[in-house]
């Protein structure tokens, strides 16, 4: 049906025209303890279509998307691309060019079996005690195939896989029972590290059940070493220096101007990478059929470049780029143990953990968290932790090491000063 | 008014699937299946730029059919049924399930045995009023007021950079049919949200409001009125302080009272929860979770907006269920499977992202009942407290019963009065009874929202709405 929807955009109306045609086989396994709940499968295609009409001699560019079901006939995907150079003239948007490099990329297949095989097999292998156990578990296994093509010459196929853990995890004493959430990305399982990583937050279970209320703490030290806040500040910085977002007005980052003045911390550099070691993200090209290279977004806390969607970079005078999946955030100069040392609070587990694109803020319930005083480590919970980017980017910590979760590899720990803790103290 | 007339592409595959399902019965003990056909638009204009796109979150186009044997259910999701070769669709489903339970017996896994759903005859044909059709929206001229409300909130303040308007509409069309069943619905959701960005000296924040029914695109008239509040939001947000954390008296407006429903006990009395016993909720029926002025439903007939539907994706008719009753826990809601696991009826409930999705308990609209008070009243009440306006975002918590709320805008009251001193943005925390038990006020008010979308954990996104009264609490605020 593709060919023939490519057949149809080069006989209509449309000036330029972009092709996605996404083939999905899809593995999933639900389990109750570790009972099967349900097993499901999917086989599905998705074709997406974008048409671009010139307006006023090509000063602007208008467009429309849609998809067209792949069971649909000649006639019915005529008509519906016919809808479509119609709505396309009703959106003036300025104009821009569509990728025209065409790449080749070595394809390879991926076996979705063997992936959702290693997750049940490393579940079936968690050290559970009568104490901390696990609850539940859903086991996703995908495999895509890709197809971009567009009106400038590009036509490119890519397969990639990506899964997916989501892990509910129990702990319990006489009195009471709580529970964690953990949620796990990767290409495949890498059956090690969901073994140490679940093995390790069974621990954090166990805190929490003889957690303390959270002090209110006002201004303090804190120690963030989990995924969800590390990536998360890592996601605001990446965001920030995206076309789109530029463009938009939500960032008012420059090229070559620091971003905070009066850095008395670490600064933050930040890549976009085409690779990390069994990523979800690792693809050759990205969905505009761009090729997918490695690239700074910014250098000790100085933006170096904006990226992404070609519409924003051409509108920023941005002529290379790409859209990229995989981060990774530059550890700094001291040892992570040497962050450890004196007295902070480490939130590790959130109800959620967000930050403000516009206003570089975030606010969090503090589920579980340590607080280091005097040399005792103390489970607490409860109260919230926020926060202003803007300002905590003045004073920032960040450890030598690195960790990686899925596309993201960064600083294991960083450390921030002046992070506001309302309590939950009586 | 107009009906929404049912999709024409389900109604022709409809004797396909039928054969379909007449194949695999020959080898599974109940076979069900969901097929969809949903379409609409989605229009995003901003001063910078404008985008129009055929898919929304609710437009989908395929099936999904259910099997069960030896007390399992499977599922398989596809989209490339030709209707003429239903047994060579049903050989691939069995063959790729069979290698999923092929694999599960080498894995030594066991299954979590579940009776059989009851497929007794029924019928349904719904086509529901609607105030017009997204597919036959003229989308040039909707660009066009769409645009010159964008304009008119950009103009109102110098402080305003930009003013995005995104309006969705989706003609929901959906097909539930078993060996005996036949159930078929079609209905307009739409749903239209302002987010208006502004800057004053170094602070940048926005400003949101939003508009949802179960309506045609029609809906988008009152656009105009939205952009005015978002623009109000953004200019009360512009001026806000931070607030200094503690307990404090609150009143919460009818959208902070939606986000508490949905947060406290909608996700806590999802019963596929109390499956996996991750509810604490399932201990306390029958028990005082809140005070006598508490009293929430929970269907998709107890309101009309975008949760509202005539059956579920279990083909489960819609339901109008009292979760708490004046304060006492009464039952959760349930989907057809956790039903059978706990000896209990279905409330329709049961419903998946899309068809390529599994089927989980999820919230329709959830809504606190209206009490007497005026908001007045409720204010001059308060000695030293805030009015909780706006709502970007929540977490439920049913295992432990807390809560986290972050609200958009707190307005300070003293002495019985609003000083006009706000403050932003305020996270609300802590422990659910004790912030329902503290409910002393409720206004007379009734309004549900419907512009957000609900997560079940971080994923399986799905349309509900939620709602309520004004309601005056007592809670921690951050």
């Amino acid at each position: 049906m593709t060919d023939k929807i490519i057949e149809l955009l080069r006989q209509s109306d449309a000036d330029a025209f972009e092709v996605t045609d996404k083939v999905t086989e899809g593995w999933e396994f639900y389990f109750i303890g570790h009972k099967l709940d349900q097993n499901r499968a999917k086989e599905v295609e998705h074709i997406e279509v974008t048409v671009y009409k010139k307006l006023e001699d090509g000063k602007f560019l208008g467009s429309a998307s849609d998809e067209i079901a792949p069971t649909s006939t000649p006639e019915e995907a005529k008509k519906i691309i016919q809808d479509l150079c119609q709505r396309a003239t009703y959106v003036k948007n300025p104009y821009f060019e569509l990728n025209s490099k065409n790449v080749t990329v070595e394809t390879k297949d991926y076996g979705i079996e063997k992936t959702a095989r290693d997750y049940i097999e490393v579940m079936q292998k968690i050290p559970e005690t009568s104490t901390e156990y696990i609850n539940s578990y859903e086991i996703f296994a995908e495999k895509t195939t890709r197809r971009y093509v567009n009106s400038e010459g590009i036509d490119v196929t890519t397969t990639y896989p990506s899964s997916m853990l989501e892990v509910i995890l129990n702990a319990k004493n006489d009195e009471h029972e709580i529970e964690l959430y953990r949620m796990y990305k990767a290409g495949s399982c890498d059956k090690d590290s969901i073994l140490k990583e679940i093995t390790d937050s069974l621990k954090f279970g166990k805190d929490k059940l003889i957690a303390k209320p959270t002090p209110n703490l006002n201004k303090t030290t804190v120690l963030f070493s989990t995924k969800d806040p590390v990536t998360e500040i890592v996601t605001y910085l990446c965001n920030k220096t995206h076309a789109s977002v530029k463009y938009k007005g939500y960032s008012n980052w420059e090229i070559g101007k620091e971003i905070v003045e009066g850095v008395t911390g670490d600064k933050f550099t930040v890549r976009g990478l085409k690779e990390l070691p069994n990523s979800s993200n690792n693809t050759p090209v990205d969905s505009e059929g761009a090729p997918v290279y490695d690239m700074y977004f910014l250098k000790d806390n100085v933006p170096q470049n904006f990226w992404g969607d070609v519409q924003f970079r051409y509108y920023l005078n941005v002529k290379e780029g790409c859209i990229i999946g995989n981060y990774c955030a530059e550890g700094g100069t001291t040892p992570e143990a040497k962050l450890r040392e004196g007295n902070y609070l480490e939130p590790v587990e959130f109800s959620d953990f967000s930050i403000s694109l516009i206003e570089g803020t975030f606010a969090a319930e503090i589920r579980l968290a340590y607080l280091h005083e005097g040399g005792r480590v103390t489970p607490v919970s409860g109260g919230s932790v926020t926060g202003d980017l803007n300002e905590l980017l003045k004073n920032v910590k960040l450890s030598k090491e690195q960790k990686q979760y899925n596309n993201f590899l960064v600083p294991s720990v960083i450390k921030m000063e002046n992070v506001t803790v309302a309590g939950s103290e009586e | 008014m107009m009906k929404a007339t049912f999709s024409p592409y389900l109604k022709s595959i409809a004797p396909g699937i039928k054969e379909f399902i007449k194949e695999l019965s020959e080898h599974y003990d109940y076979v069900s299946v969901l097929s969809s056909d949903s379409k609409g638009f989605q229009l995003t204009v901003s001063q910078r730029v404008k985008a129009i796109d055929g898919t929304t979150l609710t437009t989908e186009k395929g099936s999904v059919v259910r099997v069960y044997k030896d007390g399992l259910y499977s599922e398989y999701s596809f989209n490339l049924f030709d209707p003429s070769k239903a047994k060579e669709t049903a050989l691939k489903a069995m063959k790729v399930l069979d290698a999923q339970l092929a694999l599960l017996k080498d894995t030594g896994s066991t299954v979590y045995w579940t009776g059989k759903l009851d497929d007794t005859p029924q019928e349904l044909f719904t086509e529901m009023d609607t105030t017009d059709l997204p597919e036959d929206a003229d989308l040039s001229a909707l660009v066009d007021k769409l645009q010159k409300f964008s304009d008119e909130g950009v103009a109102s303040s110098e402080e305003i950079l930009d003013c995005s308007i995104r309006a969705a509409s989706t003609h929901i069309c959906k097909m539930f049919l078993t060996a005996n069943r036949d159930l078929r619905q079609s209905y307009v959701i739409s749903e239209g949200a302002v987010t208006t960005i502004g800057a004053r000296g170094e602070k940048s924040t926005y400003g949101y409001s939003g508009v949802s029914d179960r309506e045609g695109p029609a809906l988008f008239d009152r656009m105009g009125e939205v952009v005015k509040n978002s623009c109000k939001n953004l200019d009360d947000a512009l001026g806000a302080e931070s607030i200094v954390p503690g307990e404090y008296d609150i009143i919460t407006a009818p959208e902070v009272s939606g986000l508490i429903a949905h947060e406290a006990f909608g996700h806590g009395v999802e019963m596929d929860m109390f499956v996996k016993r991750r509810a604490l909720g399932a201990e306390y029926i029958g028990q005082r979770v809140g005070s006598d002025l508490v009293t929430m439903h929970e269907g998709a007939n107890c309101v009309k907006d975008v949760g509202s539907y005539a059956f579920d994706d279990e083909g489960t008719l819609a339901g109008d269920v009292i979760e708490i009753e004046k304060g006492i826990l009464k039952t959760g809601v349930c989907d057809a499977l956790s039903a059978l696991r706990l000896n209990s009826k279905p409330t329709g409930n049961g419903k998946r992202q899309n068809f390529e999705h599994k089927a989980y308990t999820r919230m329709t609209n959830t809504m606190f009942d209206k009490g007497t008070s005026s908001v007045d009243e409720m204010i001059a009440s308060i000695k030293y407290g805030y009015l909780l306006s706006g709502m970007d975002s929540g977490m439920e918590d049913p295992k432990h019963w807390g809560i986290q709320c972050i609200i958009s805008r707190g307005y300070e009251i003293v002495d019985g009065k609003l000083t006009g001193k706000v403050v932003a943005p305020v996270v609300m925390t802590g422990y659910v009874p004790d912030l329902l038990n503290s409910i002393s006020m409720a206004s007379g008010d009734y309004e549900s929202f419907g512009t957000g979308y609900c997560g079940k954990g971080y994923k399986e996104f799905v349309k509900t709405s939620d709602g309520g009264p004004y309601l005056k609490a007592r809670a921690i605020l951050g």
